[in-house]
């Protein structure tokens, strides 16, 4: 799978837990925390994202990234790497 | 609890749903209609996967939605419910008017999404490491309190108190003393929805205490309190809210709360307590400085059981009440367990205004020697003094006693 369709995956996530964005457009260069996005809804995205492209890792892995894309890297590299 | 030098209690809103719809104007509707709702239950985890059960009862529409869509999604069925009733109460008793650090919750209930675990059990089996992190504090009872609180300007104390099926009795108690105690000035109580699974539907049957094998495939006429063919309740889902105030805060409301007693009669289990029952009664009508003969409408927990059945009519045989009028909510409802106590109170309470009194659905031999029973369609009577009874597992008994506002014209 290739970053550009996991950086999809994650913006899919975001629009199905935040329905309340509707058709704000949501690139790589948004920050979860930037789209009002709270806490336990940041968790359930990067989860769902996770289960969504088959990834199953501790969530203290997933910490860092600043924005959605720098979030596709991670998961990308983590991808590649198992 | 109101006495002669204790200030009254007043219900100044009510929010309902249930089988009848949403909204207290289909509550009183379909209760003087005698309305039949009941049916096979089709909700996801309400029956055995290996479809050996056809358990029957009544379930309710979907509620209207209230809550933005990133909180509903989070929401299970009966947090979503406890919106909806507790937005109609709220906006009837103007609590946007009152400070908000002068205002309770207290929601009766415990167990309440015990369907929603199971679906979750279901759904995660294979993938625990997906569990939302929402479930870590969605699956508690409190949850209810704190979704109302996020939606509503509740900030004095939100909490949840459980007593089986005489919880929304309970939580009308505890809110009544919050506001005789001078904690708060507007006080909610809930009857929140019990949203049972098949798990607890097979235990209860096991029990004795579901109806019903007489009537298997004929769920209209499955429930039928107090009368010869009874074999059991049926559940119903359903949720409530009352608004209390202290008299002379607020208008005549609905009518006062003039006497209430919570008894703990010592019975671990089902097994309903003449004694407790009695005692509780007898404390209610000393509270309210009434006797027994000044009861004109008594609204019985009549589950269907024939044991609760029984006893319950040689209470209020014994304590003198054959001249008043009864009905039981449940044998158009359903058994709405934590939400049953609330949701028949806000049903005394319409009755009351309306000056009507529904009918007991399927009463067509009821037991001798009698009481005064509401059958076969609607009776009109002007409501003075109403008792309201209910009952829990685990020894639970409590009494509930509500005057009319005065004037010429109420109920009538």
């Amino acid at each position: 799978m290739d970053r550009d369709s996991i950086l999809a995956i994650i913006i899919g996530q975001v629009r199905e837990v935040v329905p309340d964005l509707g058709a704000q457009p949501i690139s790589g260069g948004d920050a979860m925390a930037d789209l009002g996005v709270n806490s336990i809804e940041r968790s359930e995205i990067v989860m769902n994202s996770l289960e969504a492209i088959g990834l199953d890792l501790p969530m203290v892995q997933t910490h860092g990234p600043r924005n959605l894309g720098e979030l596709a890297d991670l998961l990308h590299a983590k991808l590649n790497r198992t | 609890m109101p006495s002669s030098t204790a200030p009254e209690i007043v219900v100044t809103g009510i929010g309902v749903a249930s089988g009848l719809g949403h909204g207290k104007d289909s509550l009183l509707e379909g209760l003087l209609a005698g309305r039949d709702v009941f049916s096979v239950l089709s909700r996801p985890g309400r029956q055995a996967p290996d479809g050996q059960t056809a358990f029957m009862g009544v379930e309710m529409p979907e509620p209207p939605d209230l809550l933005p869509k990133r909180v509903a999604r989070t929401a299970g069925l009966g947090a979503r419910v406890a919106i909806s009733v507790l937005d109609e109460a709220w906006r009837e008793a103007g609590l946007d008017d009152v400070d908000p650090e002068r205002i309770g919750l207290v929601v009766g209930g415990s167990n309440l999404f015990s369907r929603e675990q199971l679906l979750a059990v279901r759904d995660y089996a294979n993938r625990l490491a997906f569990i939302p992190p929402r479930h870590g504090h969605v699956f508690m009872d409190s949850d209810v309190c704190g979704l109302c609180a996020a939606s509503f300007a509740i900030r004095a104390f939100a909490n949840t108190v459980g007593a089986a099926s005489a919880s929304g009795a309970v939580a009308v108690i505890q809110a009544a003393e919050a506001l005789l105690g001078g904690r708060v000035d507007a006080c909610i109580a809930l009857g929140a929805l019990q949203d049972v699974s098949y798990v607890d539907l097979l235990g209860f049957r096991a029990l004795g205490a579901l109806g019903s094998e007489k009537f298997a495939g004929q769920p209209g006429r499955a429930c039928r309190p107090f009368d010869a063919e009874h074999d059991g309740f049926l559940y119903g889902e359903s949720c409530a809210a009352l608004i209390l105030r202290r008299a002379g805060e607020a208008g005549p409301g609905y009518g006062s709360l003039v006497g209430a007693a919570q008894v703990a009669d010592g019975q671990r289990g089902p097994e309903p307590d003449p004694e407790g029952q009695q005692r509780a009664i007898a404390g209610a009508l000393a509270q309210a400085g009434l006797r027994a003969a000044d009861i004109d409408y008594v609204n019985a927990h009549a589950t269907s059981t024939p044991k609760g059945d029984e006893v319950e009519r040689e209470t209020l045989l014994a304590m003198g009440l054959e001249h008043a009028w009864v009905n039981a909510g449940k044998s158009i409802l359903g058994h709405g367990l934590s939400a049953a106590g609330a949701v028949e109170l806000a049903a005394v309470l319409l009755q009351m205004r309306a000056g009507r009194l529904h009918p007991i659905r399927n009463l067509e031999h009821p037991p001798e020697p009698g009481l005064r029973w509401v059958m076969g369609g609607p009776q009109t009577h002007r409501i003075r003094h109403a008792l309201k009874l209910s009952f829990g597992f685990g020894g639970v008994d409590t009494a509930l006693v509500l005057r009319a506002p005065q004037g010429e014209n109420y109920g009538l």
